[in-house]
């Protein structure tokens, strides 16, 4: 029995550390620089039209590293501002350099019409930011999510979600929607996979094994939800420029930000 | 005393040419005078100190001088010249209005009963005398009636320019020598038009006008006119203009209404004006479904008015069964074109075509009909932009289109007819160099020749006086409210600086940048045939996102200004009544203007009207072309009943139909004679002057037999009366020699 209960405990060391290894790895690879935050883009007063703004939310059962940041910090700034240069770059949009954090507290989020959310399957929206999120939407507000994975992460969303959009159902989007179409013709997608699934000979995150593109629309039938589900742009931006980071994952993850923000400009 | 005096009477005088039967010409009589003159001066001058100083000699020459040129005068053999009618040779038609603003009893008798009590009591006895008289009552046209008893003031309208038509039609077969009218001028034909009073000038028949009734009334309030589009989308928000008169009341408080059937659509408090006096009031209503809409405005009958019949009028307006279409061309992505669309998404009335640059050379399209619709980008051609009713040119700099592209921008308002609106933004107006292209000939304000006019700094909107009477601005329909919701909107996320407005343009609102500056936010002001406005900002989306979810402020405003924007835009072929309400009449004018496929009037098309009346009445009719205004084509109709009626004219050329539209009218009886019941001695006075008669008050009626002997027309023969023996002129010769001797002997020199 003793024998029995010391090679259970090997076996997870083991894997234990084959974990830490494997994590050790991935940060060798994609090293973040910490003080990238501090650095801020030359431009980044510049009023703008459009700015990215990032929703920061209460997040569920957080611990570690997460429960200090709090999960909507995931690929932050590094994310947002690689993706901001590429919008500037390929769009005629005026968009700010720099990304600008909101929360359902404040009544500021009224002022970006456009909020990117990641990491949704760890939030936990009390009664009162779940209404407020639904009054933004109501407003002409437009919200993106990004990097949840899986079942239960989609059972964690959903339930703050159902605290401000009970009446409203999440649906599949199909391949003609004008949202995959506004700017890049996107019939043609994949699963983005983040960095944790270095070397990428798989693409997917616990049991989310396919990208689902899903959406929740207002009563006139406009999108006013994008909600990419089992995929993680948010790396795909973020290590965009990094040789190990595969382009057609990064490049996609473009196309489908970009649509994103024309369907909202223009829906 | 006058005939006494001068001989024969003031209306010979007033009638009559002076002239001179001497022969002698009238220079050697003013040399005479002068001469005479000259020597009286320098006689008694020279003996000046024996009338003690130069002033005293000269007013005595002066005297002498006056006797002098009377004598004179008197030589010269003045007289009158007059043409007189020959007594039993000529008839007199006695035309009495028989309307039924005759029964009013003003002082307890009817305007009628007056009347006739003026002609029985001795008015046609004197008149018969001298001429045969023929009677006639008027009302909506000319009747031959045998005696007065019996009759009755019952027609239903008053057109007394057709009665005196018909009068002076009946003079060329009858040797008629004058028209006497008696009346209480309340005419309900919109007065005498110019072809009456050339009729009766060309007969040379004298209307002599004799006026009954009360000029004023004692206490009434009366809708005067009512001014409101006659087309209309469904649930548009109109204006209506509404001519008060009141008497009685000033100062006083009522309601103003407007009804659609029995449901009231809009209601006001209004503060009555001064006693006689006209203020116009407004007031907004929806314009509701499809069809043609009789809307009936109406003041709230006040207790002790004398009149109530006259607080209402109604006004018909089309409703029309089409969605204009807008195309919005933008430069860049922005918010400010996706909250447009959502509030052009809740107006099923109005369709947006959108063509987004989203990058370098790829235009998102939106709301296009077919996929080759703007598949080659801005249309370039007259068929293409010609299409939309209106255009959106939001923040996209000038030199993206092509010069033709621009002129045709142009056009597009000036000769279409069609609403173009301005957007401030990033590459708009002076940022996208507008203010150097034929473009900017067309914009309500001038526009900076320098950069750095657009700012992504908060500024807040405010209302100007014409804004506070707009229906574009109008957020609620009271005007206290509407002000205080302008003053409560959020700021806008930005605004562009512009210069001045130009002459006739309307500023609606202007943006307050918090550090006292102010510029136009939205300018409007027509174009050519069309309507051009610019809102220098592309931040209302703010108004949006800024307020309540369900507050629909921003989607009203959008809604009114694109409604405006395009609403009024017409096709080739543009359908018009002189009316949209007749009052008991049944004449009514139809008109068209005609256009070719640029838009030009067209001169060489043929034009029918078909027409659709009450109980299914079915006519047609022909327009002719106007030959002084090419594109124009009218044609008069009968409308034999009353109710309303559908009119669609149809054009063709050649073979080939152009296009058709349809207009509405309503012809209503009963109606006409409750208005201006009071007398209209303004327009008496004016008809008789303007033929040669006089008009008389009926207590005063009896002078016309004086002065009717004179006139030209029917049988007459011109006399002359001498004038040098007229007892005034002897009169006048004891005069000036009694006072000069007096002052012979004030002076001591007798």
């Amino acid at each position: 029995m003793r024998y029995r209960s010391l090679l259970a405990a090997v076996i997870l060391l083991v894997i234990l550390a084959g974990v830490l290894l494997g994590q050790r790895r991935i940060r060798q690879v994609f090293r973040e620089d910490e003080n990238e935050m501090l650095v801020l883009p030359s431009d980044a007063a510049e009023k703008t039209e459009f700015v990215w703004a990032r929703l920061r939310y209460p997040s569920l059962r957080a611990s570690g590293m997460w429960a200090m940041r709090g999960s909507w910090t995931v690929d932050y700034p590094k994310a947002d501002r690689t993706f901001l240069q590429g919008l500037r770059r390929l769009t005629r949009m005026h968009a700010k350099a720099m990304e600008q954090v909101v929360d359902l507290v404040s009544d500021d989020i009224y002022n970006y019409p456009f909020v990117y959310v990641v990491e949704p399957g760890h939030w936990d929206l009390p009664e009162a930011q779940a209404k407020k999120l639904r009054e933004y939407i109501d407003r002409g507000g437009f919200l993106m999510t990004d990097d949840f994975h899986g079942t239960f992460e989609w059972s964690v969303f959903t339930d703050s979600l159902n605290r401000g959009f009970p009446d409203r159902t999440v649906e599949d989007l199909a391949d003609d929607d004008p949202i995959f179409h506004v700017l890049y013709d996107l019939s043609d997608r994949f699963q983005v996979p983040g960095i944790v699934n270095y070397p990428f000979d798989k693409t997917h995150e616990y049991d989310g094994f396919e990208a689902r593109w899903r959406a929740i629309r207002d009563d006139r039938g406009r999108i006013v939800m994008a909600i990419c589900h089992n995929m993680d742009l948010g790396d795909a931006w973020e290590w965009a420029d990094h040789p190990q980071y595969p382009e057609k994952y990064a490049s996609l993850a473009y196309r489908v930000a970009i649509n994103n923000i024309i369907y909202a400009m223009t829906h | 005393m006058f005939e006494f005096l001068f001989k024969y009477p003031w209306a010979m005088y007033r009638k009559g040419t002076f002239v001179f039967l001497s022969g002698w010409p009238l220079w050697l009589l003013a040399l005479l005078t002068a001469a005479a003159a000259g020597f009286l001066l320098w006689l008694f001058l020279r003996r000046r100190e024996q009338w003690r100083g130069p002033i005293r000699a000269s007013i005595l020459a002066g005297f002498q001088c006056l006797v002098f040129a009377v004598l004179l005068l008197m030589l010269w053999q003045p007289a009158l010249s007059v043409a007189t009618l020959r007594s039993q040779q000529n008839v007199v038609a006695v035309v009495l209005d028989a309307s039924r603003s005759m029964a009013l009893a003003d002082d307890g008798r009817s305007r009628f009963d007056i009347a006739r009590a003026a002609l029985d009591g001795g008015l046609l006895g004197e008149l018969r005398k001298k001429y045969p008289i023929r009677l006639y009552t008027a009302g909506a046209a000319l009747q031959r009636v045998d005696q007065l008893e019996g009759l009755q003031p019952a027609e239903s309208a008053t057109r007394l320019g057709d009665t005196l038509k018909s009068a002076a039609g009946e003079a060329s077969t009858l040797p008629i020598g004058a028209i006497v009218l008696i009346s209480d001028g309340a005419d309900n034909d919109g007065g005498l038009d110019q072809q009456t009073i050339a009729a009766l000038r060309a007969a040379r028949l004298p209307v002599h006008t004799i006026g009954v009734g009360r000029e004023t009334p004692v206490s009434d309030i009366e809708i005067a006119g009512v001014q409101t589009p006659a087309r209309s989308l469904p649930g548009t928000r109109l204006n209506a203009f509404v001519t008060i008169r009141q008497h009685g009341f000033a100062g006083g408080v009522a309601t103003l209404s407007v009804r659609d059937g029995d449901k009231i659509v809009a209601s006001r408090q209004i503060r009555l004006d001064g006693d006689g006096k006209q203020s116009i009031e407004s007031i907004s209503f929806l314009s509701g479904e499809k069809g043609a809409r009789a809307f009936k405005f109406a003041v709230e009958p006040l207790e002790a008015e004398s009149n109530r019949a006259n607080n209402a009028v109604t006004r018909l307006v089309h409703v029309e069964d089409r969605r204009p279409r807008i195309l919005y061309v933008e430069g860049e992505p922005r918010w400010e074109m996706k909250f447009i669309r959502r509030a052009v998404e809740e107006d099923p009335n109005i369709e947006l075509v959108s063509m987004l640059r989203t990058t370098q050379n790829k235009i998102y399209r939106q709301g296009i009909g077919d996929p080759a619709e703007l598949e080659q980008g801005f249309p370039a051609t007259v068929d293409e932009l010609f299409a939309y009713e209106a255009l959106i040119i939001g923040a996209v700099e000038a030199a993206w289109f092509s010069g033709p592209q621009q002129a045709l921008i142009r056009e597009f308002a000036d000769r279409r007819g069609g609403g173009v609106l301005f957007l401030g933004g990033r590459a708009a107006l002076s940022e996208g160099g507008w203010q150097a292209t034929p473009v900017a000939e067309m914009l309500p304000v001038e526009l900076p020749a320098r950069k750095s006019t657009f700012h992504r700094e908060p500024a807040k909107a405010e209302l100007t006086g014409p804004g506070m009477d707009s229906l574009i601005t109008r957020l609620d329909d009271d005007l206290a409210q509407n002000a205080a919701r302008w003053k409560a909107l959020p700021a806008l996320a930005d605004y562009q600086e512009t210069g001045a407005p130009k002459p006739g343009a309307l500023v609606l609102a202007q943006f307050n940048t918090g550090t006292g500056r102010r510029f136009p936010l939205l300018s409007t002001q027509n174009y050519g045939r069309g309507r051009v406005a610019l809102l220098a900002t592309g931040g209302t989306w703010k108004w949006q996102m800024l307020q309540d979810s369900k507050d629909t402020t921003h989607e009203r405003f959008w809604q009114q200004l694109l409604r405006w924007l395009a609403s009024d835009t017409r096709g080739r072929v543009t359908a018009l009544t002189s009316s949209t309400v007749i009052s008991d009449a049944a004449k009514v004018q139809l008109r068209a203007d005609i256009r070719d496929n640029n838009y030009l009037p067209l001169a060489d098309a043929s034009a029918e009207a078909r027409l659709i009346g009450p109980g299914g009445l079915a006519d047609s009719v022909a327009l002719l072309p106007d030959p002084q205004t090419p594109g124009q084509y009218s044609a008069e109709f009968q409308a034999s009943e009353p109710g309303s009626y559908l009119a669609e004219i149809v054009a063709r050329r050649g073979e080939q139909e152009i296009a058709r539209d349809v207009t509405t009218f309503l012809r209503e009886d009963g109606v006409a004679e409750n208005f201006r019941t009071e007398q209209n001695r303004e327009l008496l006075e004016r008809l008789a002057a303007q033929t040669g008669g006089r008009y008389y008050p009926i207590g005063g009626a009896s002078d016309l037999i004086d002065e009717i002997d004179f006139s030209e027309a029917g049988l007459s023969v011109r006399e002359t009366h001498d004038l040098w023996d007229v007892p005034f002129a002897f009169l006048l010769l004891a005069l000036l020699k009694g006072a000069e001797w007096l002052l012979r002997r004030r002076w001591g020199a007798v």
